[in-house]
């Protein structure tokens, strides 16, 4: 697995974001640095939120602070967040499939069919449906943690797609449990859950991790759309204030609320709103490139084979020569049909 | 018979997901609160019954107004910019697909890796480079190719569809590319090579019928999630679509409401589908 690029470049740029934001925050304080404007010349030539330039490589916010070290600073939030989500998912949905698919093979038909209704109703505005309550601050402010809301969060976006995953893992065991090899364990008296543990896991085990990196990727993108409703991985404050109030305001740097809370600026600072999404879309290219390595370190026949393939002799008929071939012979055969 | 048991699990499953909310606040409490959940439940129910009586928020006119035929007009919309941007995927990675098979093994290899990281572009991302794109060739020669966000109820097209077919185009291309593959290696496509069929009639008349069963039956998730992507994109571009209705009528009864509207026509379209292919595959077996 560590001898595979793919992998090694994908785990290289998730753990560069994490570290780097453990890091940042230890150095510099979980505050970045702020600018109001750049003097050149003694003269103020930029007021914020500064564009792109060497000395902030993603500019600045509208008000002032560094957008890169926002981004840092809200990197482990957002990771950590969606890897957890999808460490839960396939935590709850793994032994769920595994018992639709065995003790419960008879129900697994119609519970298929429940859950096939999800899906109907699109991810992120069930999320959203259900989250509000959550997320969106109430007027007499948030009860509980920062922690407790990310924590709440990610049990129930790891809960909304449980069933899909459960069934998915369900449908592939009952296809496995068919084969000759387990109906011959089960034939030497292997029990239900000695054929999921000894059979079924080992044969599913990669599906199962590129599974969960799929639901991971899923999860950032979640994310990202939620944080286009407002609604911010640990909560989004929102001001009461009917006059002068703020425009609702994620309450860690995640990624998801620096582009949900930028997202008017397009135009104007295109940057703000495009790099939290770049690197959201660096990240689930991490994921990919992690999972493309982890298979083919699996199989790492599939390349041979595929070589053995292309050098395989390949036979041309040459038509024209076989044609003339075979009108020689013909005149053969009649020159001594004549003789 | 089963077709409709099946219609009346997926309407359970929806309504039984409608009053959720509820259940995760009281769960937020400390509480269960089923009683509170079954209540919702019931009252959402009997609110959709007589369904012309029906009045909800309307964004656009600042008053509540009934939702029959106000509706339609949000459904059809966002139907339209939903089917039309399936059918350019559609013919598109289809089209794409039939001609990349024809390249050699290697060059289909690198296609595929191709396909398969340009997966992991955000929507969000391809719909921000597309509006900022419009505006930067508006600025420098002056011509608007297509608003970039709907103003009252005037209504784009083509710049929507664009954003929303792109995404699934490349994950159906790599679906079909890897059925496609799956189905060169049967008997019957060296049977048509031994027999003297050229390339690109084998790919076009014998592997396309088989391939395209296949790609129809595991479409459904490129489907959901084109759902999603439809909601972004109507709040993005500010489109009257059913999606935006929503967000001003987020509670039970709306969710439901906006669920059903595209809950009918992909239920039929996917029902039809399956039973249009189940019978010629029984009718004739593998052509």
């Amino acid at each position: 697995m560590w001898k595979q690029p793919y992998f090694v470049i994908g785990f290289s740029i998730i753990a560069f974001f994490l570290i780097g934001s453990f890091v940042y925050e230890w150095i510099w304080g979980n505050v970045p640095r702020q600018i109001y404007y750049i003097m050149e010349g003694g003269r103020a030539v930029e007021g914020a939120p500064i564009s792109p330039n060497w000395q902030f490589p993603l500019g600045s916010d509208e008000f002032g602070y560094d957008l890169l070290g926002k981004l840092m600073l809200g990197a482990k939030y957002t990771i950590l967040a969606a890897l957890a989500v999808g460490a839960l998912r396939m935590l709850i949905a793994v032994p769920l499939g595994y018992i639709l698919g065995t003790y419960l093979d008879k129900h697994r038909k119609w519970i298929s069919s429940l859950a096939d209704s999800m899906h109907y109703i699109p991810l992120t505005l069930f999320a959203a449906f259900v989250l509000t309550p959550v997320l969106w601050m109430p007027p007499e402010g948030f009860t509980n943690t920062i922690w407790e809301r990310i924590g709440i969060q990610v049990v129930i976006m790891a809960l909304l797609t449980v069933p899909i995953v459960a069934i998915l893992i369900a449908n592939e065991a009952a296809l496995l449990r068919d084969k000759e090899y387990i109906l011959a364990a089960k034939t030497l008296g292997a029990g239900r859950l000695r054929i999921i543990r000894q059979h079924l896991y080992p044969q599913m085990r990669e599906k199962i991790a590129v599974l969960y990196g799929q639901q991971v990727m899923e999860t950032f993108i979640v994310f990202a759309h939620l944080g286009l409703l407002k609604l911010f991985l640990g909560g989004t404050k929102v001001s009461y204030d009917p006059m002068f109030g703020d425009p609702p305001m994620s309450i860690s740097y995640e990624w998801a609320g620096l582009f949900g809370s930028t997202f008017r600026y397009l135009q104007s600072a295109p940057w703000l709103p495009l790099a939290p999404v770049l690197f959201i879309g660096l990240t689930i290219f991490a994921v990919s490139l992690m999972m493309e390595g982890y298979l083919r370190s699996k199989n790492p026949k599939v390349k041979k084979l595929r070589k053995a393939k292309v050098e395989e002799p390949l036979v041309e008929w040459n038509r024209e020569q076989l044609r003339n071939n075979m009108v020689r012979i013909k005149e053969q055969e009649m020159v001594k049909a004549e003789e | 018979m089963k077709l409709l048991l099946r219609f009346f699990i997926a309407i359970a499953g929806i309504i039984l997901a409608s009053s959720l909310p509820v259940l995760i606040a009281g769960w937020l409490k400390g509480e269960w609160r089923w009683n509170i959940y079954f209540e919702s439940i019931r009252t959402t129910v009997q609110e959709l019954w007589p369904i012309n009586e029906m009045a909800f928020f309307n964004y656009r006119a600042q008053r509540p107004m009934p939702l029959f035929p106000n509706v339609f007009d949000y459904i059809i919309y966002s139907l339209e910019i939903l089917f039309l941007a399936l059918l350019v995927a559609v013919v598109v990675s289809l089209v794409l697909t039939v001609i990349t098979m024809l390249l050699s093994e290697k060059s289909r290899e690198r296609v595929k890796m191709a396909l398969y990281f340009l997966e992991s572009i955000p929507d969000l991302l391809i719909i921000m480079l597309a509006q900022l794109a419009v505006v930067l060739f508006f600025k420098q020669t002056g011509i608007l190719v297509s608003k970039i966000a709907a103003v009252g109820d005037d209504r784009i097209y083509w710049l929507p569809v664009l954003c929303l077919a792109i995404l699934p185009t490349i994950q159906l291309y790599r679906l079909a590319m890897l059925t496609f593959q799956e189905e060169e290696r049967q008997m019957y496509v060296d049977l048509a090579r031994a027999l003297g069929f050229s390339r690109v009639y084998i790919v076009l008349v014998h592997m396309f019928r088989n391939a395209v069963v296949s790609v129809f039956f595991q479409s459904k998730k490129t489907m959901w999630f084109m759902l999603s992507n439809l909601f972004i994109l109507e709040l993005m571009f500010n489109l009257p679509g059913i999606m935006l209705f929503l967000r001003d009528n987020m509670y039970p009864a709306g969710f439901l409401v906006a669920v059903f509207s595209f809950f009918l026509p992909m239920f039929f379209l996917y029902s039809f589908g399956e039973w249009y292919f189940v019978r010629r595959m029984r009718g004739k077996g593998a052509v």
